[in-house]
Order: C-alpha cells, then structure tokens, then sequence
C-alpha cells in the first residue's frame, strides 16, 4: 500500500517535471509593440501603416520564438496625443517581451517617446515620422541624451527638409509656377514644413507673395484667400493636415475666384480617394483638381504589386500610403530579432545594436534600407502625387506622379 | 430684449443721449478703419473683405442673438448655445445630403429657393425642439439653485451634444451640400462679391428684424420682455413664466440653427467641435453689444466678423482668435454693460 | 442663555463631529500624512495582483498613478478656487502651462538661452536635475502671481461673466505660448528638460517609475495639508462667506477683494507645482498640453468628487482619472479582441466625455454637492428643506451656538 502510493506520487512528479521540461523547451514569446493612433480622424493616415506592420509580424517566423503584436492606440478624441503616446511607451518599456516598437506616426508624439524608448534601450522604427529634430542636430541630441552612444530610434521616411523642397522644386520646376502664397495650421509638422517649402521656393528663384498662420479650428479661410489674390498667386501651398484645414482651404478658394490655381502641400494631405471620410479629396470635392502633394516614401518600387496584392488579400482594402512603410518598419524589427537570435540571446539591447547598425542592409519591401548614424534611412525618396477625379470609380484619388532620390 | 431706457433719479426717462454720442463714435471709427483699409488694400479688396466680414459677422450675429436672449431672461450663460448651432448644421447637412440626396449646386431658381426654405424650416423646428427639451429637463429644475449649477449642467450638456455628434458622424469634417451655387456673383465696382454672401446677410437682417418685431409688437414679446425687467412682477401680471423661458428658449435655438445652415451654405463642412470657438466668440459679440440687448447682439456679431477679417488683413490671422478672446476680457472687465447696454449691477 | 458646555470642534456647516472625522481634524496634518500613506502603499500592491497586472505591468500602473496625481494636485487647487471660493474657473489649464514653462525656461537649454542664463550647460543633468525641488516653489509663485493678474480683471464680475473671463484667459494663454516663436519656440515647445535628480540616487529615470511616485505622494500631502489649513483657517471662512454671499460678507467687514485674490493665486500655485512636476516627467512642454480639455477634466473632477471637500475631490480625480485611462482603454482592447459585435465597433475613448458630459448634468440634477460632499455644502445646494428638517436643525445646534453669540 505505502509502496503504492509512494510510486504514485512518484510518477505524478515524473509527469509534471516532463511537462515542464516540454514547455521550457518550446517557443519563447516575444512581443513588437505598434503605438500609432488609431480612431477618429488618425484612423485614415495611420491605420494603414497599423495593418502593415501587423502583416509583417504575422507572416514571420523564427524557430524557437513566437512573435505577436502589441497594438496600443495613442489617439485622444481622434487626434492623436504626446502624453498618452508616453503613457503607452513606458508601459511597453515595462514589459520585458517587448523587445521592439513599431510607431509613432506624429512627429509630435515622437518627441515625448524618443527619451523613454532611448533610455530603456529599446528600438524603436517610425514608418512616419518627417521632423528632421527628431535625429539631426542638438535637438536630435537632446532627445538620446540618456544613452548618447546607443541610439535606439530610426525612421523609413525621410525628412521634411528633403520633403518641403522637394514640393518647392516640383513645383517650380515642373509646373512651372512662380509665385506661390503658403498657408500653415501653426502646428509643428505644418510649419516645419512649410517653412522648408518657402526656403527651398525663394533658392529656386520663385517669389512667396503670401504666408499665413491659420490654426486648427479655423473654419474660415475666405479672408485669407482674398488677401492672397490680390497678389495674383500661380499656386496656395498648404503646410498641415487635413484635419486642420487641408481640405477646407481648397474648398474655398472657388469662392474666392481662386478656383484655377494649383494647389501644393504634403504628406499631411495625400490621405487616401474620395471615398474615405474626411480626407482631402473627400472634404474637397470638385475643387480638388489640379492639386499636388507628395510623401516622404519610394512609391514605385519593385515588388509593389506583389504587396499590394498580399495586403488586398489579407484586409480586403486597398493599400494606403504608408502601409509598406508600416510592413517595412516591422520587417527592419524582425531582421534585428533574427539577427540577435543567431548571435545567441534575443533581448533588448542585442536587437537595438542590430537594428541600429550602420553596416547592415535591411532588405524591406520597400527595396534596400541602410541607417545612418543618427537612424535616418538612406532611402531619400519623395514621391510625388496629383489628384485625378475620375479615379477610385469616379471618387477621386491620389496618382502617383514621379519620384525624385535626394541621395 | 431691447433694453428699457435708463430713467433718472426723478424717474423721467431721461434722454439716451449717451447711447446716440456712443453710436456716432462707433460710426465715426468705423470710417476711419474703411478709409484706412481702402488706402491700404485699393477699394476691390476693401470691398470684398468688407463682404467677407458681414458674412462672417452675420452667422455670429445669428448666434449671438440667442445667447443675449437666453441670458437676458433667465441670466444664464448657455454654454450649450454654440453646440447647437453645430447641431444645426449637421441637421441641414443631413436633410440635404442623406436625405434628400444632394450634392452639388442647384441652379434651377424656382427649386433653390424650395430646398432653401425647406432646409431653414425643417432644422430651424427641430432645433427649436432640441433646445426646448434641455430647457425643461436640464436647466428648469436648477432655475433657483445656486449659480454654479446651471453653469455646469449647461457645460455638460455641451459635452453631450458634442460627443453624441461625434459618434453618429465620426472626427472628421464632413461634408455639406453647398447648394448654393458659387458661381453666382455680382460686381460691386471691380470687386467680385459672391451672391451667397448677400443671401446670408440677407437672412440675418432679416431674422433680426423678425425677432425685434416680436418683441416689440406680440403679446409673447412683451412677456417676454417683462419677464426679463422682472420676473415675480411679471408673475404677478399674469405672465406664464414656465412658457415664456421655454419660447425664449425655442426662439434662440432656432436662430442657432438657421446659423447653422447658413454655415453650411457657405463653408460645406460641418465638425463636431464647430460649436466651441464660434459659440465663444458668439458670446464675445453678445457682451460687446450689450447683453440682453438683441440689436446690441447683432451689432456685436458684425464687429467680431471685422475684427477677425481685420486681423487677416493686416497679416495676423493666427493671433484672431487670441485677440477676439481680448476684447472679450476688455469688454467684460471695463464695460461689462457693452456698447448697446445699461450699466448693470456688480454682484450677484 | 445656556452656559457654553460644548466647546468641541464643530464641523463645517455646524453639527458636531465624531469619531474618524473628529480624530482627523484635531491632528489634521498626521491624517493627512497617514492617509496618502496608506492610499500610496496599498495601490502598488494593487498593481501586482490580478486582474490589474493582467491590463498592464505593474511598472506601467505605477506611472499611471503618478500622472493621476497630477490630476489630484489640479484638482485640489481648482477645488479651493471653485469648491471653496465658488469663483467658477474655467481657464485653470492655463496656470499649469505657465508652471510647466516656467521649469522649461530654468531646466533646458533653449529656455535657459531666451532667459540667458546657463544652467544646463554648466551643471549637467544630474546636478542640474537638483534645480526641480527649487523650482517647485518658484514654479508655484509664478503661477501664483499670474493668478492675482489674471484675476484681478474678474474682482468685480459676477459669477458666469467670472467664469467667462477665465474661460478666455484660458484660451488667450495657450495661443500667446504658440505663437510668441521666438520667447517659446512655438508649436514645436521646449524639449530636453531635466529630471528630477537626488544626491544619493541621482537623476529620476524614464522607466523607473518610483521616484517620481514617491515624489507625487509627498507633494499630494504637501498640498493637501495646506488646503485644509486654509479651509479651516480664517481665509478659509471668509472663501466660505463670499461664496455663499458676497455682498453680506462685504458687509460683515471681509476684503473681498484680498479674498478673492487670494483664492486665485493659491488655486494658481498648486496648478504651478504640478506643471513644473509633469514637465521634469514629459521633459517637454508645449502648448497643445493646456487646452481647454485640461481645463474641463479638471472641473469635471471637482464638480463630481464634491466641490469644498478636499478628499473627495482627490479620490474623485483619481478615479476618473484611472477610468478614462485604463478602464475605457481596457474595454476597447478587450471588445476588440473578443470581438463582441456591436460592442467592438465603439471606441469607448471617444465616448469619455459624452459620459462626462451626463455625469455632470446628472450630478448637478441629482447630487449637486458630488460624490462625496461637504455637509454644509449639501444643505446649501439642497435649499428646499422640509419643515421637520428645520426644527432638528434647531433643537439639536441651534441652542449651542446661540449660547455661543
């Protein structure tokens, strides 16, 4: 009897330390964080770039790790928000799976993010993100100040100081327009860029007859367009979003008898056909011809179809501007994990190192991706883009233009 | 109301001759800025940002007009005044765009000028309702509660509305069937003036003379304005109190939302958080009037519009909303009788 | 006249306290202190256990608390000001902002450059990050006198035309901050503010969240022991009688206007204390932080928590302040990811302050002295009482406190 039960207990421990010993020996869970914002007006731009990375993560494997997404919506009544973009940062920060964040989308929230994700040492690839302060210069400097030598954010977009010229110089070269009257919503992408644009459009020889600061929650723009024709403008450019005033500018300027004249602005307007609530081109309308904007990312590249095929099949809509920006980013995160699971541990700071080096070419769907020492890709595309109303089925939608390599 | 002339300590009406000096001060600035702005800007742009802020300044106007009322008799600041005309709009953008299914402009005059009347009726009666129902069920029962309570109840309220908008229309800005054509325009001089402007200016002098004919003339009128002077004397003469806040109510609400379509017209957006900025600076034109005081509201509206188009033109357009704020702070704290008002009381 | 036997402390708006009450206010600032204390050690454990720690790590909950104090700081201060005083303010975001830039021009180097001074540059982060516990006090004069200055146009208004004029200061605030590119870089703000550094454990880190927490328990304490010893103060009374009736407490010899000065420079000060905290934790402070959304949340959270009781209104703000945060961001995760079918299409978010919104038409319909209300306060608010209710009011005080005149 006593022998019985002994060899019970026996084996019940037996069978136990076996399952234990089988679940040690499995898959390591590890998690990509995606901080983007993602309901209200955000949804449109940056949804997208959500659905890519996600499909990126889903379609990877590596013996010995599972991978899953962690997607936290920073978005506060629609727009997205700096502090609760750092809320969702440190929250990643403390979980230990997280070994990678896909985000953030806003240059804005960027700037809160970039001190938390730099001192926990954890990478951090933007598919988004056009402020050149958050890498370049004493700005950039003052975001890694914690750990100056290990720098942990990178970028697949370039900068709005290649973007806003490179509007200034599609215009003026190709369109051939000279005098220009430039409006921004007075936030930091909108001035930042259209500050670049104006630089760029005088150095080209091009004359800024107008520029005002219209912030969001203007819904008049009338007195400012005429003022504007006074001067006899051959374009309006717009540095902002849509959602503070994109589209509302180029509604208004027919009734201003501004109708004619082209309009230029950029990656804040190209937000998708006229089907998509709240868009340019849906808030527009008519008006919307004969408009020009541009994105901070290689359009043409070989294997688009192929992405944009895989991306219909998987979420049954049509890609969106940054959606193999969002799938790059997250490739550029898996390579590093891969790279750092064959040098031994996968933890933080081995995928950081990988991520950030300099040598590596990361192979994206977006062609070859090679980081400069600050994490700026060395992909420096702009494409560009018109409006063609008798697309998307008569809705309206963005064509791809051309685009130019600032290498 | 139109605001009682101010009596002197004999008790004769005494001579509002302050009022006409103000006026005619008012008059004599308003010159000179046009004169400035003609030599400034040549007379077409004068000429159109002049159009630009009358049209401007007549949506405030219409707003306005229901805040000075709503305050003048019951004292409260309706917070709730500016969602409503917000709501306004997205009703005549609803009536226009999903239910009747329009899109564009209608050229055919006869049927404009239906649609237009069936859009200003159709959301001004359903605003009207809107704002008699949170009358009688949020503001009434605080009637005689201590100040605070109405403030925040009608802050709440603006919550509402916003966020019930918000869930039905989503963030974004959403479009209104401007149906009003644009190219319809006429030449004052070389300056182009759109014929919608005129129509909205139009519809708001209109409706201001509406509103102080009834005032002045109706048996509803004058209970209201003696419920304004006095509310127990009133009671006591016979007045229907409850029914009489409650017309007040319906009257500044349908003003909102005939402001709302007005917008809509002109703009042909519509977003849930129109109402805060432009029910604030509402309110600033109803204080600079004179609130309680509707031609003072009026007046109010039309001079925030120059203010603003005013900013504009001399290149300030991103401190407008800073300054109108100012003037508000500036009226309240050295006039707060306004331009068109009587010198009110200080304490509660 | 009856001898004065009951010399016992009386509770505000008369009655006799006992018990707890009467305990926690004869040593005030101990209970406080054993309060905050308790609250502060107990949510940490909170953090660990389920079904906490499965929303979140327990180091992310830690850091939540930490920025719902933040909320609680405001909301006490906004608490004196409308709560106490019942000067209804409805541009009090604008106060954090100028507490926020004032430890932005101190502790970074594009404020210290506009100041001209040197700062940063010269100590380095971990003794410059000393400068927090100084600037905490300066942050909070600051604030304090922009208080009396933009008060001081309000003196003479009435109640609404009061809270309208805040309202637009609120505004005119954010706007002079955005625009002015030069005195505060504009939209882009000030970045690279120090931490908080201490001698021994040197700079507060991003993702170490327990200094900070610490830090915001003390200064909870700290701020709440001086709201009580103001309320229970003569400054305090006299808040009390302009708020019930100006014209009366004029006449009974109060300075309303030192009075009402007052109020706003001390609301104004703990609005200082927690922009300079939340800055030294953003390390960045720009004006779409203090839009008037700051400004309504927090009056949210007085209205709801009971305006007058200091308790209340910090257990209210932290409530909403965890609700809107994690519960609602929960929920949508959670239908989200289930799937429930009409459940998941709402964005629970968005709906924040539509609930906000119904809470305080509710609140101000049913319960206008809020969830946890001052007893003067509820009698106050709830004017129409019966005749029972009378004569109990005046057999059992009435007496005592005539024998007391």
């Amino acid at each position: 009897m006593k022998y019985a039960r002994v060899g019970a207990v026996v084996a019940a421990a037996a069978i136990v330390v076996a399952a234990c010993g089988g679940a040690t020996g499995g898959a390591k869970p590890l998690k990509i964080g995606i901080s983007l914002p993602l309901s209200g007006s955000s949804l449109a731009s940056a949804g997208p770039a959500d659905k890519g990375a996600r499909l990126a993560i889903k379609d990877f494997t590596l013996p010995g790790y599972t991978i899953t997404a962690d997607v936290k919506d920073h978005a506060v009544n629609g727009v997205h928000d700096p502090q609760q973009g750092a809320k969702d940062m440190t929250a990643f920060a403390a979980d230990p799976a997280i070994v990678g964040v896909v985000g953030p989308f806003n240059s804005s929230v960027a700037k809160v993010q970039i001190p938390i994700s730099n001192e926990a040492g954890l990478l951090q690839c933007s598919p988004a993100n056009t402020n050149p302060d958050l890498t370049k210069g004493d700005a950039g400097k003052q975001l890694r100040a914690k750990q100056p030598d290990k720098i942990n954010y990178v970028r697949v977009a370039t900068t709005d100081d290649i973007q806003g010229p490179a509007v200034a110089q599609y215009g003026f070269n190709k369109l051939g327009l000279k005098k220009v009257a430039i409006i921004d919503d007075t936030e930091t992408y909108g001035k930042g860029i259209a500050d670049a644009f104006a630089a760029e459009w005088t150095k080209l020889g091009g004359q800024v007859v107008g520029r005002e600061g219209a912030p969001k929650g203007t819904t008049d723009y009338t007195a400012i367009l005429t003022k504007f024709k006074d001067a006899a403008p051959d374009a309006v450019f717009y540095g902002g979003v849509t959602a503070t005033g994109g589209g509302l500018v180029r509604k208004q300027m027919p009734q201003v008898g501004l109708d004619k004249i082209a309009y230029l602005g950029g990656d804040g307007i190209q937000d998708g056909p006229g089907s998509v609530e709240g868009s340019f081109i849906n808030i527009a309308g008519a008006a919307a011809a004969n408009s020009f904007s541009s994105v901070a990312a290689i359009a043409e590249y070989p294997g688009k179809a192929d992405f944009d095929a895989k991306y219909k099949a998987a979420y049954n809509e049509e890609a969106g501007a940054y959606s193999a920006s969002g799938y790059a980013c997250a490739q550029i995160l898996l390579q590093a994990i891969k790279t750092a699971a064959s040098k031994g541990d996968v933890t933080r700071e081995s995928v950081r190192a990988a991520g950030v080096d300099t040598n590596t070419t990361f192979e994206t769907v977006l062609g070859p991706v090679k980081f400069d020492a600050v994490g700026d890709t060395n992909q420096k595309i702009i494409s560009l883009y018109k409006t063609d109303l008798t697309a998307a089925s008569g809705k309206g939608d963005w064509v791809f233009d051309s685009q130019v390599d600032y290498k | 109301m139109t605001a009682l002339p101010a009596t002197n300590d004999a008790g004769r009406p005494s001579v509002p001759a302050g009022r006409v000096v103000r006026l005619l001060v008012l008059l004599a600035i308003l010159g000179g800025i046009a004169w400035l702005a003609v030599k400034n800007m040549g007379a077409e742009q004068a000429t159109e940002q002049l159009f630009n802020a009358l049209t401007r300044g007549a949506i405030y106007a219409l707003i306005a007009l229901g805040y000075t009322m709503v305050y003048g008799i019951i004292e409260l600041i309706n917070f709730a005044h500016g969602d409503m005309f917000m709501v306004g709009a997205f009703v005549s953008l609803t009536f226009l765009g999903q239910i009747l299914g329009l899109e564009g402009a209608v050229t055919n005059i006869p049927l404009l000028i239906a649609l237009l009347a069936a859009t200003f009726l159709v959301t001004m009666a359903i605003l009207a309702l809107v704002g008699v129902t949170i009358e009688r069920y949020a503001y009434k029962p605080l009637r005689n509660a201590p100040r605070l309570a109405p403030l925040i109840t009608a802050i709440g309220v603006s919550f509402i509305l916003q966020n019930l908008v918000q869930l039905v229309y989503g963030p974004y800005q959403t479009n209104s069937p401007k149906i009003f054509p644009d190219t319809w325009v006429i030449q004052v001089g070389s300056a182009t003036v759109p014929v919608l402007s005129l129509f909205i200016i139009g519809v708001a002098v209109v409706l201001m003379i509406g509103l102080q004919l009834f005032i002045g003339r109706t048996r509803l009128g004058r209970a209201m304005r003696s419920t304004a002077a006095d509310r127990d004397a009133a009671a006591l003469m016979g007045v229907n109190i409850n029914r009489t806040i409650a017309i007040t109510f319906l009257i500044g609400s349908a003003l909102a939302g005939a402001a709302g379509v007005v917008n809509g017209l002109q703009y042909g957006v519509a977003r849930f958080d129109d109402g805060f900025q432009a029910g604030l600076k509402a309110f600033t034109a109803a204080v600079l009037g004179g609130i309680g005081n509707t031609v003072g509201a009026a007046l109010g509206g039309f001079i925030i519009g120059f203010i603003e188009v005013g900013a504009t033109a001399m290149g300030y357009t991103r401190w407008g909303p800073a300054i109108v704020f100012g003037v508000l702070v500036i009226v309240l704290v050295f006039r707060p009788a306004g331009l068109l008002g009587q010198q009110l009381g200080e304490r509660a | 006249m009856s001898v004065v036997t009951d010399l016992s402390p009386k509770a505000a708006g008369g009655g006799r306290m006992t018990g707890l009450r009467l305990t926690a206010s004869r040593h005030r600032s101990w209970s406080i202190v054993l309060g905050i204390a308790v609250v502060g050690a107990i949510l940490p454990v909170l953090a660990y256990l389920p079904p906490f720690s499965l929303a979140q790590p327990a180091n992310a909950w830690i850091d939540g608390y930490t920025n719902a104090g933040v909320f609680v700081l405001l909301a006490l201060g906004l608490n004196l000001v409308v709560g106490v005083a019942g000067l209804l303010d409805l541009g009090y975001a604008a106060f954090f902002a100028i507490g926020a830039y004032t430890y932005a021009y101190v502790a970074s180097p594009f404020g210290n450059s506009v100041l001209g001074i040197n700062l940063v540059e010269s100590l380095g982060t971990e003794v410059g990050g000393l400068v927090f516990w100084p600037m905490l006090l300066v942050g909070a004069l600051v604030a304090a006198t922009f208080g009396i200055l933009l008060g001081a146009p309000t003196l003479r208004l009435r109640g609404d035309y009061l809270a309208i004029v805040t309202l637009g200061f609120g505004e005119i605030v954010p706007i002079v901050f955005l625009n002015s590119d030069q005195l505060t870089n504009g939209t882009n703000g000030i970045g690279g503010l120090l931490r908080p550094s201490l001698p021994i454990i040197g700079s507060f880190s991003a993702i170490n969240p327990w200094p900070y927490y610490i830090t915001m328990l003390v200064l909870v304490s700290f701020v709440m022991i001086m709201c009580y010893r103001l309320v229970e103060s003569r400054l305090g009374r006299a808040w009390e009688a302009i708020r019930e009736d100006e014209l009366a407490a004029a006449a009974n010899g109060i300075n309303t206007v030192t009075v009402k000065l007052l109020a706003f420079a001390l609301g104004a000060s703990t609005a200082g204390i927690a922009g300079v905290f939340n800055a030294s934790k953003l390390v960045t402070v720009s004006p779409d932080q203090f839009t008037f959304i700051v400004s309504f949340t927090v009056l949210s959270m007085v209205v709801l928590g009971g305006m007058g009781n200091f308790w209340g209104v910090a257990v209210g703000a932290f409530v909403i302040y965890t609700i809107n945060n994690v519960l609602l961001k929960t929920l949508n995760q959670f239908f989200d990811q289930t799937g429930f079918p009409i459940l998941k299409d709402i964005d629970f978010i968005q709906l924040q302050f539509l609930l906000y919104g119904l809470a305080l038409v509710a609140m101000m319909l049913l319960r206008p002295e809020g969830l946890f209300p001052n007893s003067r306060r509820k009698r106050e608010l709830h004017t129409a009482i019966t005749a029972d209710e009378q004569d109990s009011l005046t057999t059992a005080e009435g007496t005592t406190e005539e024998g007391q005149r």
